[in-house]
């Protein structure tokens, strides 16, 4: 599913005149297979979240190359990037990252308005996609309308919504209590058995850590530990 | 993204800033206006001018003067050269007329008039379509048209020099004028001749059988006596000399041309290929005609003009669409980031806000045009009474100050389409460079 090869990555810092760089990601190399739910710990300011960032297309590599799904995105263009991004990928994120000014259904058809599907089926998958969150008795509300909980499950809703083979969340549980965090584990497992789709987490909690058939551990920007979780 | 979805991001997203929508709005709308209107006016007064010029009897006409003899000397027409002219395609008719070279006095039992008598054509004049305000064309040697003017200024003669007065018109007054039927009316035409150095007055009779029209211009007066060539010859038989000139016979040149002539067309369209015929030849020609390319590319000067002076308050207007647009991408930053993460094309994005700023541009231009076309029907309503009531003065029957051609409306259009365009292009391209991340950080 991916391939990361000898990934570099610098920050550059400072004005112009007086800049330095900064090493987030030395070398790193790993395989995620189809199917797979991966976890990534490490300290803060390891440059988990970098990873992620590189995975997803936000920020491109200084140096190695991110294969996934047999295609070369660390070459993409932004064009080809926000292609594959809304065929392949779906996104939760720590804070959400709803749009205020929309409803939960409004929110979690958006993926399907910019894939360019017709009015009829959007409806049909957004209701369907609502009811698999089990929330639809939300779906007029809007983001601030809704608790902690019931936003993440939004954001995954919204994730899901096109049926993506791979899923990449960046500390999803972080603003969960542990009784809702259990629920979001529970669900992310029945997903990734159900419909075979691979996750990779960040997290700082071992218990999301747990869920994973493996864990990457990174510490100053360098691969440490990839094995089973134990 | 479908554009249909595209259209209700764009709806969603203006409602969220009315005010602010509306206010940019109403300023390209009344940019859009500005310019309308303003070029309107020369739209206006130069449609007046051609309709005027189209549609006055003289468009069809071609004064000749004369014709060049080779080595720059010009000399007047002759009558090989009218049946010359008259033989071109497309000619109605050519009227000519001499002018009698001594001032002539006309007599009738109680009244008298000093005028100018000059000899017409007039079988051509019945050819061209000019028609007589009274009476009938002169068939025979005796018989003289008159001007319109010619009655109003026939004294009676016993009013002495210093007592004869003239009306407001600038006419004899009432009681000092004829007053009596003057088709049919017999006169003496007093003229002289010169023999040995003395005058010789001379007398031979004429009969008024019609009198010629209004001359269409309001100032043009006329009170001259119009003879058939018969009459000059008879005249000319007298004197000895061309023209009745007042010379002795054995000093006088021949002047044998016509001192005026004017070609009749057939239409508008046959006044080019005659003139350029004409001019061919050697003719001195002129005709109104003429002066219409001078005249269109002087409005179309002042409408380039005008219409550039509108595109200064377009562009005026365009900074509000800048600033609204680029305010509205701000604003919208965070949303922009989540969409771009989620997969959202830069493209679309893009076309999103140009979108926007197209759709606002092009609902202030329609409301710009609908106020334009109130404001331009409103002012050729009022203005005519204004004037005439300031100045007290009929203006000409169908003036039009402003007129809003289609073709106005489409460069309103175009320029107006083409500016909020340009001004959108800046803050889309913004949009599309928004940072995921920092977006998503909220740090914009
Ligand atoms: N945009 C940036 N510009 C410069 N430096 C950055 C930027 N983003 C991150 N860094 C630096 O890169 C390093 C790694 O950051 P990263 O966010 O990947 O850490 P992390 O492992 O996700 O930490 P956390 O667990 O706290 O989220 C940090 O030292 C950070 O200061
Ligand atoms: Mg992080």
């Amino acid at each position: 599913m991916i391939e990361i090869n000898q990934l570099s990555h610098q920050f550059v810092l400072g004005k112009k005149g007086q800049q330095s760089r900064l090493d987030v990601l030395k070398n790193i190399s790993l395989h995620v297979a189809e199917g797979e739910i991966v976890s990534i710990v490490g300290r803060s300011g390891s440059g988990k979240s970098t990873l992620l960032n590189l995975i997803s297309g936000f920020i491109r590599p200084t140096e190695g190359e991110i294969i996934i799904l047999d295609e070369k995105v660390s070459e993409f263009t932004e064009e080809e990037f926000a292609e594959f991004r809304l065929k392949n990928m779906g996104f939760i994120f720590q804070s959400f990252q709803l749009i205020p000014s929309m409803t939960a259904y409004e929110n979690i058809e958006l993926p399907l308005i910019l894939k360019g599907m017709s009015e009829q089926a959007r409806k049909q998958m957004t209701l369907d996609m609502l009811k698999t969150v089990g929330l639809e008795n939300f779906k007029d509300h809007y983001p601030s309308e809704l608790s902690g909980g019931q936003q993440q499950r939004v954001s995954i809703a919204r994730a899901l919504v096109l049926e993506p083979p791979l899923i990449l969340a960046d500390e999803p549980t972080g603003s969960l209590d542990s009784e809702t965090e259990a629920d979001l584990l529970a669900f992310i497992k029945k997903l990734n058995k159900e419909r075979g789709i691979t996750f990779v987490i960040i997290t700082h909690d071992d218990e999301v850590a747990k869920i994973g058939d493996r864990t990457i551990e990174i510490a100053d920007g360098e691969l440490v530990r990839s094995g089973v979780f134990v | 993204m479908k554009l249909k979805d595209q259209f209700r991001f764009i709806r969603q997203n203006m409602k969220k800033n009315r005010m602010r929508v509306f206010m940019t709005i109403l300023a390209s709308a009344m940019s859009v206006a500005f310019l309308i209107v303003l070029a309107s006016v020369a739209f206006g007064l130069h449609d007046t001018v051609i309709k005027d010029t189209i549609e006055s009897p003289e468009v069809t006409q071609i004064e000749v003067a004369g014709k060049d003899t080779g080595n720059g000397n010009a000399e007047s027409l002759t009558n090989q050269n009218i049946t010359e002219i008259e033989a071109l395609d497309g000619v109605n008719a050519v009227t000519r007329a001499k002018q009698i070279r001594q001032e002539t006095r006309y007599v009738t039992d109680g009244y008298e008039i000093n005028t100018q008598t000059v000899q017409s054509h007039f079988p051509s004049m019945e050819n061209a379509g000019i028609e007589l305000g009274e009476g009938s064309f002169p068939e025979t040697k005796d018989e003289v048209a008159v001007g319109y003017h010619f009655a109003l200024n026939l004294l009676k003669d016993d009013v002495a020099d210093e007592d004869i007065e003239y009306g407001e018109d600038g006419h004899l007054i009432p009681e000092q004028r004829f007053s009596g039927e003057i088709i049919g009316q017999t006169f003496d035409l007093e003229f002289k001749r010169m023999e040995d150095g003395e005058e010789i007055a001379e007398t031979v009779p004429v009969t008024v059988t019609g009198v010629l029209e209004k001359p269409g211009r309001e100032w043009a007066w006329d009170q001259k006596v119009y003879i058939t060539d018969e009459k000059l010859a008879e005249l000319e038989a007298i004197t000895g000399t061309s023209k009745a000139m007042l010379t002795d016979p054995s000093e006088a040149g021949e002047d044998i041309g016509y001192d005026t002539a004017t070609v009749y067309a057939d239409d508008l369209e046959a006044v080019k290929s005659v003139m350029t015929s004409l001019e061919e030849e050697g003719y001195y020609v002129y005709s109104i005609v003429s002066e219409m390319g001078q005249i269109n590319t002087l409005f179309n000067i002042a409408k380039a003009g005008l219409i550039f002076i509108g595109t200064i308050a377009i562009l005026i207007a365009s900074i509000g669409i800048f600033n609204t647009m680029t305010m509205a991408v701000t604003e919208r930053a965070p949303d922009i980031g989540i969409m771009k993460a989620i997969g959202a094309s830069p493209k679309v994005i893009k076309r999103i806000f140009l979108l926007e700023s197209t759709y606002i541009g092009l609902v202030g231009a329609v409301i710009g045009i609908a106020v334009s076309y109130v404001i331009s029907i409103g002012v050729n309503l009022a203005l005519p009474m204004i004037l005439e009531t300031a100045f007290d003065e009929e203006l000409p029957a169908g003036l039009q100050f402003s007129s809003i051609p289609f073709t106005l409306v489409l460069i309103a259009v175009v320029i107006c389409l083409a500016v909020t365009m340009l001004s959108g292009l800046r803050p889309a391209k913004r949009a599309t460079e928004i940072d995921v991340l920092k977006a998503m950080r909220r740090e914009i």
